[in-house]
């Protein structure tokens, strides 16, 4: 991967778990296949991943080529693309099970939501960059604008994207908003009113689904996309009174996941059939075959990763850098933390990626795009800093 | 340097958030911990959780012989594919299958085709577009249970949806259908009656489909062709399953929908002893499905072999004097109402039915040899109104009530009644006859003689012929009496027969005691309707000493053996008493000496037909006037040709009766007597035959026996 130019360094410690994450994917999804169901069993997913991977490096490759402050410029065109991606959805996209997610394209599906996470994140960088470069003293006036632009940018490809629906990449959405307000300078008083405003409604929200369930369920599904995320909470709740509808897959996640046990049952043992198993319930065969020691690998993989961008996003000495790298973290973590949290009934069902693992050629490009502008952003720093000592 | 300024805060934020993102990931561990090694043991305990399943696996059904040992309904082996799901099956491997042995199963053949409903199109399509066809459901839809969506779904494929479905892909939806008609672990019939070569592909490629094999099923065979399959009945096909009115009762007796069950006839009386025990064995799976262990529970036992009571070359006899006598009258005496003769022949002393036989004249028929029609249930289950035939029974009633003493002779006038019909309100006997005593009165049929019984019995005990201007007698009690005594002898009761279905004649339509005149009607069989299986009994019960004796279909039920022979018998059908009447013997014999004459004396009025015949006969001939009605509008005035009977007189071995409802009043056909006369030699001509047979095969052997010992 030194195609890039020699005097750009390369971090081999991010290349590395990525591409370690990839080689688990293509192994599970190659021990997966036999066990696929019939309508499924004509792909062979592990080559169309590897292929998928090829496709990105190359995607990664261009990245590198322009300097990633340079990216600025195409923040608000990106934007808007992504923007506009996602609206006409409404006219020519692809509805299946009920949501209206993807374009139908000759070289298969294209899902725009994907995109709209890395064109958030950097807009939502480049905006905060400006703003922070406008206004050198920090006001609430400061505070407010800051946050009100912030929000201004995000609210579109959030309702655009619940409205889908499509609540896990929504939350998505909502994750690197909240990641990028956290460091983008808003001061903590204010910071702390939204936090307790937020805790506020999310308790009220929560004490009326508790009380008054039937009303509270009769209204979600009433005024808001989000009626079949409420089966989903309730079937988190109480797994085995909804056991033979919308608990049913995670109660066999629950169980396939507990019987691998420290070891795992090896590979190419599977018991229980599970729905999307190649997609987003992939970490069920990651867990059932290697037990406890692989799924705690693949966490600490991720952990790690995790860890790097944030160290990039420290070292990053110019904003843009920062505020792109921690708008990944959002993405990533958020990603991670919702899929895994999931299986293991942790959190409530929804439909999301796990980044890297998860079969998906819009997902992995996407993904693989945004490691390559946090290779990027490392790449460029010695550089920056040489000339800033300079 | 404003950026470094401005970026003091990022250090302690962006730990803090990493601080918080350890935090989550260390959740994920900490419960990923709990999962599987806290409760990993209990996980796979669930996941290795054994269910158990039964199957059962059908057996061949119970053949039946006539009473002398001749076949007369078997099974006959045919070849058929089947296919065994496993537990859990998804659509998607029945669809699998079903693409794959489509190249291997004529599907053409056994109406797997014409099967396919569109229903069975529309999943097909559905399954194959799934997306597409789940994208016409809004968002409001998808809240919607999955039953309720996918109706929606089903709703919404179109005609040009469709049109997509090639010729080929028919073929796999009808193998698709019949795959996905089958139960988990039961063998289910995908195609019966397989060609060899068919079965012979299928045979060297059972690998290849998992759960399909090729095994042997059964059809019912009559092989008496249409003689007396009447009365043997239908079963169901495997597609018609049990029925839906007895779902119930046949769930609860462990029969899988898809059982083959009598729906007619003695298949349906005998369903319980026909149908044999299924094979059942017990299966462990585990949660994903997989048999781990098959177990035989209990082995499976062909069902009951029937020996009927029916003597199949007398019934062929009978179907054909029957048919032939009833063919003849139409033709001779064009009547457009008469389209049916029947006739029974049953053992007085247990009442086995030896021949029963209904034969319907289809007149828009255009071939001349095929409008004859079996219908012998109708023997069963059609009443008519017997005429004079009964007649016995009413002298029997008015000796037990005291009302007539043997011997007593009463003057055959007319007797004229009340009423505003001035001289046409009469009762009268078919001619003017002598003065008879009871005897005569059966012997030449007097309708008087019974009409003054009828009157005795209400309490009008004024012997006088002319009613008129005179208020009459009647009782309930005389009524009922009369209703009583009639069903002693089976008429207007039910017979007790083994069959599903009987009818009792007409009850009591009325409530109220009917007008003196209609009493009088009443005694000579023109009153009220009986079957001629009734009929039968009536006169078996005369013929016997007075005993009711529920006719029988079904001598002996017999285990299956291991010869193609009867195996040990399991249960035999003994003569079922219902009652005995209670009049003297001495009553009984006169009645039966009026029969004899009837058929025997001069005047008597079957002794045209009977007199000269050597095997003893006695019966009792019946004429009744009907009508045929059209909505409720008579449309014409018809006869009921009736004819009961036995032989010998003095050890009676076979009763009968015999109906011709609705000939020409104006015609002398006597069809009725035509048939008993035939009907009666013939029995008596088959078993000459047969004590000829039987003495020459006995001579034969005697022959052997000394051709052997002169060799010797």
């Amino acid at each position: 991967m030194n195609n890039t130019g020699n005097d750009k360094k390369l971090d081999t410690f991010l290349i590395f778990i990525m591409t370690a994450l990839v080689a688990i994917s293509c192994i599970t999804l190659y021990t997966l296949q036999p066990h696929l169901p019939g309508y499924l069993s004509d792909n062979n997913f592990y080559l169309l991943q590897l292929m998928w991977f090829v496709v990105g490096t190359v995607g990664i490759a261009l990245i590198m080529i322009l300097d990633f402050d340079r990216y600025r410029k195409l923040a608000w065109p990106v934007y808007i693309l992504g923007i506009l991606m996602l609206a006409g959805l409404f006219v020519w996209g692809d509805t299946r099970l009920g949501a209206t997610r993807w374009y139908d394209l000759p070289i298969g599906s294209i899902q725009p939501s994907e995109f709209m996470k890395v064109f958030l994140v950097i807009a939502l960088a480049h905006v905060i960059t400006s703003h922070n470069e406008k206004w050198t003293h920090k006001d609430l006036k400061y505070d407010l604008l800051l946050l009100g632009k912030i929000v201004a940018l995000t609210l579109p490809p959030f309702a655009l994207i619940a409205m889908q629906p499509d609540l896990g990449s929504s939350l998505v959405i909502m994750s690197i908003m909240g990641f990028l307000i956290l460091i983008s300078g808003i001061r903590w008083r204010v910071i702390l009113v939204i936090l307790g405003l937020f805790t506020l409604i999310g308790t009220a929200l929560a004490a009326m689904y508790l009380l008054y369930t039937e009303q509270f369920i009769d209204f979600i599904n009433e005024y808001t996309p989000f009626g079949h995320a409420i089966h989903r909470i309730q079937a988190w709740q109480d797994p085995h009174l909804y056991e033979q509808s919308s608990a049913m897959q995670v109660i066999r996640s629950m169980l396939v996941i507990g019987s691998g046990e420290l070891s795992g049952k090896g590979i190419g043992n599977f018991e229980l059939y599970i729905p999307e198993r190649h997609t987003d319930m992939i970490f069920t065969a990651i867990a059932e075959q290697f037990g406890f020691i692989g799924s705690s690998i693949v966490i600490i993989l991720f952990f790690l990763m995790i860890y790097r961008i944030i160290q990039i996003a420290l070292v990053c000495r110019d904003p843009f850098g920062t505020y792109l790298a921690v708008g990944f973290v959002g993405m990533f973590s958020y990603q991670i933390f919702q899929n895994i949290g999931m299986s293991i009934q942790l959190l409530p069902l929804t439909g999301l990626p796990l980044p890297f693992l998860s079969y998906g050629g819009t997902s992995l490009l996407v993904y693989m795009a945004a490691i390559g502008l946090v290779l990027n952003i490392q790449s460029r720093k010695k550089e920056y800093m040489f000339e800033t000592d300079d | 340097m404003k950026n470094k300024e401005s970026k003091s805060h990022l250090p302690l934020r962006l730990n803090l958030l990493f601080f918080l993102i350890f935090l989550l990931f260390s959740m994920l561990i900490l419960q990923l911990g709990v999962v599987q090694i806290l409760y990993g043991q209990d996980a796979q305990e669930e996941i290795d959780r054994t269910d158990q399943d039964t199957s059962e696996t059908p057996v061949p059904r119970g053949r039946m012989f006539d009473r002398t040992g001749e076949l007369i309904v078997d099974n006959e082996p045919i070849l058929a594919i089947t296919y065994t799901p496993p537990k859990n099956v998804q659509p998607d491997d029945n669809l699998e299958i079903a693409e794959q042995l489509v190249d291997y199963i004529e599907v053409t053949s056994d109406g797997l085709l014409s099967r396919v409903t569109e229903r069975d199109v529309e999943d097909y399509w559905i399954l194959q577009n799934f997306e597409e066809a789940y994208s016409r459901l809004d968002d409001e839809e998808l809240e919607l249970s999955d039953s309720e969506q996918y109706q929606l779904v089903l709703d919404r494929v179109t005609d040009e949806d469709l049109d997509e479905i090639s010729d080929e892909e028919m073929n796999v939806i009808a193998l698709f259908r019949e795959l996905n008609q089958a139960s988990a672990l039961t063998p289910h019939i995908i195609k019966r009656d397989i060609e060899n070569d068919e079965y012979a592909v299928i045979a060297e490629n059972l690998n290849r489909f998992p759960g399909i094999n090729v095994t042997t099923d059964w059809d019912r065979v009559h092989l008496f062709g249409g003689s007396f399959s009447n009365l043997i009945g239908g079963i169901t096909t495997t597609r018609q399953g049990i029925p839906d009115e007895n779902l119930d009762y046949f769930l609860s007796r462990n029969y899988s929908r898809n059982d083959r069950v009598g729906r007619s006839g003695l298949e349906d009386q005998y369903e319980q002893y026909l149908a044999g025990q299924k094979e059942v064995r017990e299966h462990i799976t585990d949660s994903s499905g997989n048999v781990i262990s098959s177990e035989l529970i209990r082995e499976g036992e062909r069902g009951k072999d029937l020996v009927l009571s029916v003597d199949m070359e007398l019934q062929q006899r009978l179907d054909e004097i029957v048919g032939e006598e009833l063919t003849e009258a139409i033709e001779e005496h064009p009547n457009e109402h008469l389209n049916i003769a029947m006739a029974v022949m049953m053992d007085p002393n247990t009442g086995e039915i030896l021949a029963m036989s209904g034969q319907r004249y289809d007149r828009d028929e255009e071939d001349e040899n095929e409008r004859l029609v079996d219908e012998s249930v109708r023997v069963v289950i059609d009443a008519y109104m017997p005429g004079s035939t009964i007649k016995g029974a009413t002298v029997l009633a008015g000796f037990e009530e005291g009302v007539i003493s043997p011997g007593e002779v009463m003057s055959d006038r007319t007797i004229r009644l009340p009423g505003d019909a001035g001289d046409d309100n009469t009762f009268s006997s078919h001619r003017r006859l002598n003065s008879l005593n009871d005897i005569g009165a059966l012997r030449e049929s007097s309708n008087v003689y019974m009409g003054f019984i009828a009157l005795r019995m209400n309490d009008e005990l004024r012997h006088q012929y002319d009613f008129r201007n005179t208020v009459m007698n009647r009782t309930r009690e005389g009524y009922q009496s009369m209703i009583n005594y009639y069903g002693q002898f089976g008429l207007g009761v039910e017979t007790g027969i083994d069959f599903p279905s009987e009818t009792s004649g007409t009850t009591d339509p009325y409530g109220d005691v009917p007008l003196p005149g209609e009493l009088m009607d009443y005694s000579i069989g023109q009153f009220f309707n009986y079957s001629t299986l009734q009929m039968g009994q009536y006169v078996s019960t005369i013929a016997n000493g007075g005993y009711r004796i529920a006719p029988s279909l079904v001598r002996q039920m017999h285990s299956a053996g291991d010869t193609d022979g009867l195996g040990p018998l399991y249960k035999a059908n003994e003569p079922k008493i219902l009652n005995r009447v209670d009049m003297d013997d001495h009553y009984i014999e006169r009645v039966q000496e009026g029969f004899r004459q009837a058929f025997q004396e001069s005047g008597g009025t079957g002794t045209t037909y009977f007199g000269d015949k050597d095997y003893n006969p006695a019966g009792k001939t019946g004429t009744a006037e009907d009508a045929v009605y059209n909505r409720g509008e008579k449309i014409a005035d018809v006869n009921n040709l009736n004819l009961v009977g036995y032989a010998p007189f003095d050890d009676p071995e076979v009763a009968f009766a015999v109906a011709v409802p609705h000939t020409d009043p104006n015609s002398d056909h006597r069809t009725n007597l035509r048939i008993g006369e035939r009907a009666l030699d013939a029995y008596f001509e088959l078993q000459e035959e047969r004590q000829g047979t039987t003495e020459e095969e006995l001579e034969d052997e005697v022959e052997l026996e000394e051709d052997n010992s002169e060799e010797e």
